[in-house]
């Protein structure tokens, strides 16, 4: 009986997997990395036909979910996997993913170009968005209310915002939750008295704010230079997640967007390469 | 109306826009302004729905329902820990393990959670807790309800991602229903530097997730349990150790203890002092886990479990069918309510190895061996007549191997065979009438589970 249903399971599941014709990989996660990944994929699948390359965002959340699940290949992720995500990962796959630091990104304080603000501390980045701070006199402005963009709390960046400059405190409860980085742009350039922030590639168009680590530091606009020498204090690395160590064309796929065309491509972007 | 309104203010801008892009009819100052001020008005809409969907998803609701069809050896098989026993004359069922539905209101630091399950004999709760998270480090937190017990490491493992369709003998004798009343306190860092650790310690009725409590002692149950992330490698281990101290009241002055019955005679000795009336029997279990994980290259990861429990178990049962409110088991479980016959103590040990290989994304191949010992006082040999042993006290080991294809991020096909061995009773020292007749041989108990799972 079970030699039986060993073979009836083999023929029914164990060869359903095969796909035939074009290898196809998926992507999915991080809003902030989602016209990287698109760049990447264009490229990639203009020298290799072969190969398929779909990108997807949704959120660094939605991606480390769609890789616990088994519907994505790739995760991309502006934050590192959690410790509960990297259980979920163990229990259903028996791997702890593979992390792949792919670029850097400077996270932006963006303000509209009217605003005549240039710099701000941390301290009062973290004042402005927990609530603390309301007006743009209280940094240094005009008497305006300041109104405050985020990010939805399934986005990397709103975890990373949260966690490396807020220091783990709540948002304030004005801030407006914006469905992506674009989103947050969009409206910081509409509105005169609006901040915002979000990875530098999305930063056309806006002005950045100079980030001081304190009060008596000098600031710093997210360059290469200044992320490379640790002097820009709010810069991330962007990650890649798969379940398994890569093989065949998901390692050629990765290999190349570390090597040098990849690397590239991060910099055309506007992120940093990693090397 | 006021759901469409955000829809037409912005087909009129579109319009007022096209006009204007065309150069047809130029906007006048006062026309901006007032195309300014719808754009305002429903910029301001829109917020307020964003509000609501964001208070929306808060909500979460997820769930599993577990079809299956199992076949035993025997009509009326025993099959009391492999998905429930078969009625008689019958070897081959249809069931609805378990449909779960959960609903949880995430609010980041503090939660709320039901959880029921509807299969085809009622709808029971499984959790129903709420949990707190401190805002400074959001490491420490409490839960209070109805919940997992924290203890080792299958029991908080969900039904629904196990990959074997049963929870080991131990663990179904030990913890039945897995969950119990109470209230825990856990530090549980999800980064920095000590994210590679998590404890728990909590204070729970003892009496199981589907009674009231009976008696005023309180059990207390905890945990630590370690990450050792090896990336180099491709693995990872994952450490925990576990206790539980805790008491049953003891509804009689009658306490049965391991002991020789008569001098070389291993069975229960008699404790009938008085003050045995109401006095608590222990409850002790010491629980050790470990988990290995290991990406091997081409097939995927592979997932070796273990783990090992000892300790002290008050039950009740010494017959097959005992008589009572714990007459649910053959074995000596944890009361579900007050116990109206005497308290039998045991010292029992069990342990078991879990083996999963991930071959690809889609499947899996699953090997597990288990052993409970519910008396380690005893073995085979010592099943004589007037010792009061019974059913209670045979060892069994179980091996169980299967096959698991995922059809999508939803649904998984369950292929399950398990082969549960009991120890042999010596035949010249059982009476052919005894309930421990059958257990002279090998008891033709053996099951096959065709599982579906859909999960969301």
């Amino acid at each position: 009986m079970i030699y039986k249903l060993g073979v009836f399971s083999l023929l029914l599941f164990g060869f359903g997997s095969l796909v035939l014709g074009q290898e196809v990989i998926t992507v999915k996660g991080s809003d902030t990395m989602v016209i990287l990944a698109q760049r990447w994929a264009e490229r990639y699948m203009a020298a290799h036909p072969e190969v398929a390359v779909q990108v997807t965002g949704g959120g660094s959340g939605t991606g480390i979910s769609a890789l616990i699940n088994g519907t994505t290949d790739v995760c991309n992720a502006s934050r590192p996997m959690k410790n509960s995500e990297r259980d979920k990962l163990k229990q259903r796959f028996g791997t702890r993913g593979i992390e792949i630091k792919c670029a850097q990104d400077g996270l932006s304080l963006y303000v509209n170009e009217a605003n005549p603000i240039s710099e701000l501390t941390m301290q009062q980045i973290k004042d402005v968005y927990t609530g603390k701070i309301g007006n743009w006199k209280d940094v240094g402005g005009p008497n305006e209310r300041l109104i405050l963009y985020s990010r939805e709390n399934n986005s990397g960046t709103y975890v990373y915002f949260k966690d490396n400059v807020l220091l783990g405190e709540d948002f304030a409860p004005t801030a407006q939750n914006m469905p992506g980085t674009a989103a947050v742009v969009n409206a910081v350039a509409k509105d005169k008295w609006g901040i915002g922030y979000g990875g530098a590639a999305y930063g056309k168009g806006i002005r950045e704010v100079k980030v001081k680590k304190d009060a008596v530091s000098p600031g710093y606009t997210p360059t290469f230079e200044n992320i490379k020498s640790g002097n820009y204090p709010i810069a991330r690395y962007l990650y890649m997640y798969v379940k398994n160590r890569p093989a065949g064309t998901m390692k050629e796929y990765i290999d190349w967007i570390l090597g040098d065309e990849g690397q590239k491509i991060v910099s055309e972007v506007g992120y940093f390469p990693i090397r | 109306m006021n759901k469409l309104s955000p829809f037409f203010a912005s087909v009129v801008c579109c319009l007022h826009l096209s006009t204007f892009a065309q150069g047809v009819e130029p906007a006048s100052k006062e026309e901006l302004e007032e195309l300014k001020s719808v754009v305002e008005g429903e910029r301001e809409s829109a917020m307020e729905y964003r509000g609501y969907v964001d208070a929306l998803r808060k909500i979460k609701i997820s769930g599993y329902m577990q079809t299956q069809f199992r076949l035993t050896d025997l009509n009326g098989g025993t099959a009391q820990f492999s998905g429930g026993n078969f009625p008689a004359n019958t070897n081959k069922m249809f069931q609805v393990r378990r449909a779960r539905l959960k609903i949880a209101y995430d609010n980041v630091l503090t939660q709320f959670v039901v959880e029921l399950d509807a299969i085809q004999t009622g709808v029971t709760m499984k959790d129903a807790y709420l949990s707190v998270i401190e805002p400074w480090t959001q490491s420490f937190g409490f839960q209070m309800g109805v919940f997992y017990r924290p203890f080792g490491y299958e029991m908080s493992f969900s039904s629904g991602s196990r990959e074997t369709p049963e929870q080991s003998r131990m663990y179904q004798t030990l913890f039945p229903g897995e969950r119990d009343l109470g209230v825990k306190l856990f530090y549980s860092p999800q980064i920095g530097p000590f994210s590679f650790l998590r404890a728990e310690l909590g204070i729970f009725n003892g009496s199981g997730p589907a009674s009231n409590e009976f008696d005023n002692f309180k059990d207390v149950i905890g945990q630590v349990v370690t990450q050792f992330p090896l990336d180099e490698l491709n693995a990872a281990v994952d450490l925990g150790l576990s206790g539980y101290l805790g008491n049953v009241r003891n509804a009689t002055k009658f306490l049965w203890t391991n002991g020789e019955s008569a001098p070389g005679t291993k069975g229960f000795v008699l404790d009938s002092s008085a003050t045995n009336l109401g006095d608590g029997a222990p409850r002790r279990y010491v629980g050790l886990d470990v988990q290995l994980y290991y990406d091997v290259p081409v097939l995927g990861g592979l997932v070796v479990r273990g783990e090992y429990i000892t300790g002290r178990q008050p039950g009740t049962s010494t017959a097959p069918t005992p008589a009572g409110p714990n007459g649910t088991s053959q074995t000596t479980i944890s009361p579900a309510a007050q116990a109206t016959g005497p308290v039998y103590q045991r010292d029992f040990a069990g342990w078991y190895v879990n083996l999963v290989q991930n071959i690809g994304n889609d499947n899996q191949v699953i090997v597990k061996y288990d052993v409970y010992d519910p008396n380690t006082f005893v073995t085979a040999t010592d099943f004589v007549s007037g010792n009061n042993l019974s059913v209670a006290d045979i060892k069994y080991s179980t091996l169980g191997f299967g096959f698991i294809h995922h059809w999508d991020g939803n649904v998984k096909f369950v292929f399950y065979y398990e082969i549960p061995k009991n120890e042999k009773l010596t035949s010249s020292t059982i009476a052919g009438t005894s309930p421990l007749a059958p257990f002279v041989g090998d008891v033709k108990d053996n099951v096959f589970t065709f599982r579906v799972q859909y999960k969301f």
